[in-house]
C-alpha cells in the first residue's frame, strides 16, 4: 500500500500542466481525503482535494478516470467539477484542484439536522428543481453518479441554488467506478448485489434525496425497520432485500412511528396528491424489488413545477401552503379549508398534468408559457385578485391570445392584465394553450 | 407550524467508548498525553455530529486502576460537548484492573439494562482500549463475558499499547492485529490516540462499508492503514 503523505503549509505542489499551487490552509477532512486551500501562482484561490491513496484499488486508473472527466467537462454550473490534476508521480499521493465553495451555501446535512432552514417554501422547491435539473444534465452528458447521497449537496437557503461536490466517482455509461455508495441512498438492487450502479440506480437515489429534502425523513425507515441495533445484516434487509416505503399504499406495517419519526407523518400531509403519488410510485414494491416504474428527471421536473406553482399563502393564517388545483385543501397550519376558484389547465407534459390554481399571488414561469422551456425561475405571470374577479398579469416574453367560449378573440400584451373568465382559452404563444376551469 | 418547520431527523446512536488505563505507571507524561489527546478528540467528534445526518456520536469514558470506574457517561452516554464541558483531567494511580473494566463494559453494553437504549436505534459502537501494562486481575474472565456480548461482536475494536503494555492482551480484545498500535513515546502517544479515536469514530459513524459479515473492525483496519500518513504530521506543530 502506498503511504499517504499529507501536505504542509506553504508546500508547493506541481499540477499536471506544469504550473504550481501553494498550500495555504486546510479546509476539511473526509473519508476519502483531505481538502486544502491553495493559491495559484496567478493569485487566484482553489481547493485541492488530496486523496487517501491507500483506499484506491488502482490509483493510476483512478487518475486516468479523473483526467477523462476533466476533459469531457462539467455537466452544468451546479457541479464543482475537478479542474486540474496534480502531476502524476508513481507511488505518490495525488489530488485535483476545484473551485472553492461560496460561503452562502450550506451542506444538505445541516438542513436535515434542522440547523439551517430555507428562507421560504419556494426556495425549498427550487432546491428540489435544481437537484433534478443537475442530474438531468449529468445523465444527458452520458455520465452517472454512482454514489449519490446527501453529502454531495450544498444548498443556498435563500434561493435554493444547489452545488454538487465530490464528483470523483461520476463515470460514463456502462463504466463502473467500484464505489457502491451509501446504503441509505443506494438502490435496493445495488444493496442486494444484483446490479452495479447506473442511471436507473441514480434515479432511485435522486428520489430518496428529494424525499429527504421535502419530507425531512428517510422513505424506508419506519416502525418495522426501527431495529435497536443497525447491523450490516439489518441494513441489507431495510435497504435491499425487504425494503418497504413508510407510506406504502397497500402495506402500512412500516408506517412512521409518530414519537420517533416526527417529521414524516406531519410533513407528508402538507403535500398535494400528485407529489404523494410520485413518491408512492418511486418507492413502490415494483420499484424497490424490480427496479421498475422509477421516475425520470423529466417526470420530477414536471411534478415539481406543478408544486412550485401551487404555493399560496393561507388566507386564514398567512402560512405558506400547497394548494390543490381542483379540490379543497386543508391548511396544515390552521386546519382550515382553502379552495381555489378554479385553475389553468395546460396540455399534459410527458404524461403529467400541468395545472395552476387560480389564487391570489400564484406565479407562472417561463416553463408554462413555452412548452419547450424548462426555465422554472423566470416569472412569466402572476395571479391577481380584486373583489369578485381574478386577473393574470402578463410578465412573459410573449403577447397572449385569448379566446372566450363565445368565440371572441383578443390579445393581452406584455404588462397587461387578463381577467380570468370561465372556460376562456389562453394561448401564451407558440400554441401553448391553457383553459380556465372553474371549480364547482 | 408550517412546511418549513421540520425538526432534526432522528439519528441512530454511534457510541464511542474509551477504556483507559490509569494505573500508577501511567503517571506523569503518559497520562498528560492521554488527557491532552481526549481534549483534542472531543471537538472532532462534535464537528462530526454537526454534519452527519445518519448517526450521532455519544461518548463514555471508563478508567481502570484499583477498580473500574465510569468517569463519564456510565448511566447514559453523553454528547461529546457534554463531556468536553465537564472534563476533568484523569489521574494515574494503582494497579491495572483490566478484567474489572471488561466486566463493567459488558454490563453497560446492553439495550435492556445498559446504556445502549435509544428509540431510533444504534449502530456498532467504537470500543477504544488503552493500556501500558500487564493486567493485574483476571482479565480473561472479563473478556470471556464480553465475547458473548452481541454489541461487542459487531463493535469497532481498536487499541493503543504504551510502554510495557502486553499487546497480546490488546489483540485478544480487538481480535484484529491491525487495529492495535504501539508506541513508547508520550508525544507520539497523544497523536496516536487522537488518530485512532478520530478515524474509527468517523468510519463507525459514517457507516456504509457494506461488508457481508457483521464485524466492523475490519473496515476500520483498512481506514487506519490508508490514512496512516496523517500521523506523519505532529499534532502540536503550527499549521
Amino acid at each position: 500500500m502506498i503511504e499517504f503523505v499529507p501536505l504542509r503549509k506553504n508546500q508547493r505542489v506541481e499540477l499536471a500542466d506544469g504550473s504550481f499551487v501553494t498550500v495555504t490552509d486546510k479546509l476539511g477532512e473526509g473519508g476519502q481525503g483531505i481538502v486544502y486551500r491553495v493559491r495559484c501562482d496567478g493569485g487566484e484561490e482553489r481547493a485541492l482535494k488530496w486523496f487517501f491513496i491507500g483506499y484506491l484499488n488502482d490509483p493510476k486508473k483512478f487518475y486516468g478516470h479523473l483526467k477523462d472527466n476533466i476533459q469531457v467537462g462539467s455537466p452544468s454550473d451546479a457541479f464543482v467539477w475537478p479542474e486540474q490534476l496534480t502531476k502524476w508521480v508513481e507511488g505518490e499521493t495525488f489530488g485535483y484542484t476545484m473551485k472553492i465553495f461560496p460561503k452562502d451555501y450550506q451542506p444538505f446535512s445541516k438542513f436535515l439536522l434542522a440547523r439551517v432552514n430555507f428562507a421560504n417554501v419556494r426556495a425549498m422547491v427550487d432546491a428540489a428543481l435544481n437537484m433534478t435539473v443537475a442530474f438531468k444534465a449529468l445523465h444527458n452528458k452520458g455520465y452517472n453518479y454512482q454514489d449519490l447521497n446527501d453529502g454531495n449537496f450544498s444548498i443556498n437557503p435563500l434561493d435554493g441554488k444547489v452545488l454538487i461536490c465530490d464528483n470523483d466517482n461520476v463515470v460514463g455509461h456502462g463504466e463502473y467506478s467500484g464505489i457502491l455508495g451509501k446504503p441509505r441512498y443506494m438502490a435496493p438492487e445495488v444493496v442486494r448485489g444484483d446490479k452495479q450502479p447506473d442511471k436507473s440506480t441514480d434515479r432511485f437515489s435522486l428520489a430518496v434525496v428529494l424525499f429527504m429534502l421535502l419530507i425531512g425523513y428517510h422513505p424506508l425507515e419506519g416502525t418495522k425497520t426501527n431495529y435497536p441495533a443497525l447491523t450490516n445484516k439489518y441494513e441489507k434487509k431495510i435497504y435491499g432485500t425487504e425494503p418497504l416505503f413508510i407510506f406504502d399504499e397497500k402495506d402500512a406495517s412500516n408506517a412512521p412511528h409518530p414519537a420517533i419519526h416526527k417529521n414524516a407523518p406531519v410533513m407528508w400531509n402538507f403535500f398535494p396528491s400528485f407529489v404523494k403519488a410520485a413518491f408512492q410510485q418511486s418507492f413502490s414494491q415494483e420499484s424497490l424489488l424490480n427496479g421498475k416504474n422509477r421516475l425520470l428527471e423529466q417526470d420530477w421536473l414536471n411534478i415539481l413545477m406543478r408544486l412550485k406553482s401551487s404555493i399560496v399563502r393561507c388566507p386564514h393564517c398567512g402560512e405558506e401552503m400547497f394548494l390543490e388545483s381542483d379540490k379543497a385543501t386543508v391548511c396544515q397550519s390552521c386546519k382550515k379549508t382553502v379552495k381555489a376558484a378554479g385553475y389553468l389547465n395546460f396540455a399534459p407534459r410527458a404524461n403529467h398534468e400541468v395545472t395552476v390554481p387560480i389564487f391570489n399571488g400564484v406565479k407562472l414561469y417561463d416553463y408554462h408559457v413555452d412548452s419547450a422551456s424548462e426555465d422554472f425561475a423566470t416569472e412569466a405571470a402572476v395571479v391577481l385578485e380584486k373583489p369578485g374577479k381574478f386577473g393574470l398579469k402578463n410578465n412573459s416574453r410573449f403577447n397572449w391570445k385569448v379566446k372566450t367560449p363565445e368565440g371572441k378573440i383578443f390579445a393581452r400584451q406584455v404588462g397587461e392584465v387578463l381577467v380570468l373568465a370561465a372556460n376562456a382559452k389562453i394561448d401564451f404563444g407558440n400554441k401553448n394553450i391553457a383553459q380556465v376551469i372553474v371549480n364547482d | 407550524m408550517g412546511i418549513l418547520d421540520k425538526v432534526e431527523l432522528p439519528r441512530k446512536m454511534c457510541p464511542v467508548i474509551f477504556l483507559l488505563d490509569t494505573s500508577g505507571s501511567m503517571g506523569g507524561a503518559p497520562i498528560g498525553a492521554v488527557n491532552a489527546a481526549l481534549e483534542s478528540v472531543l471537538p472532532e467528534l462534535i464537528s462530526m455530529n454537526d454534519s452527519n445526518p445518519d448517526n450521532e456520536i455519544k461518548v463514555a469514558v471508563l478508567t481502570f486502576d484499583f477498580d473500574a470506574e465510569w468517569k463519564f457517561g456510565g448511566e447514559e452516554l453523553l454528547l461529546p460537548e457534554e463531556v468536553k464541558d465537564s472534563w476533568n483531567d484523569l489521574d494515574a494511580n494503582g494497579p491495572t484492573s483490566m478484567g474489572a473494566a471488561f466486566r463493567a463494559l459488558n454490563e453497560k453494553l446492553s439495550t435492556s439494562h445498559g446504556f445502549m437504549k435509544r428509540a431510533s436505534g444504534s449502530v456498532a459502537p467504537v470500543l477504544f482500549l488503552l493500556s501500558d501494562g500487564e493486567p493485574t486481575d483476571d482479565y480473561q474472565a472479563g473478556l470471556q463475558k464480553l465475547k458473548n456480548n452481541n454489541w461487542y461482536k459487531i463493535a469497532v475494536r481498536v487499541a493503543v499499547g504504551y510502554g510495557d503494555s502486553n499487546d497480546d492482551v490488546l489483540r485478544e480484545f480487538t481480535m484484529n492485529a491491525e487495529t492495535v498500535m504501539h508506541t513508547d513515546n508520550p508525544a507520539e502517544l497523544k497523536k496516536m490516540i487522537k488518530f485512532i479515536a478520530v478515524t474509527s469514530s468517523r468510519v463507525a459513524s459514517q457507516g456504509g462499508n457494506m461488508s457481508t459479515d457483521d464485524d466492523n473492525t475490519g473496515g476500520v483496519a483498512t481506514a487506519l492503514q490508508a490514512q496512516g500518513g496523517s500521523l506523519n504530521a505532529s499534532a502540536d506543530e503550527d499549521w
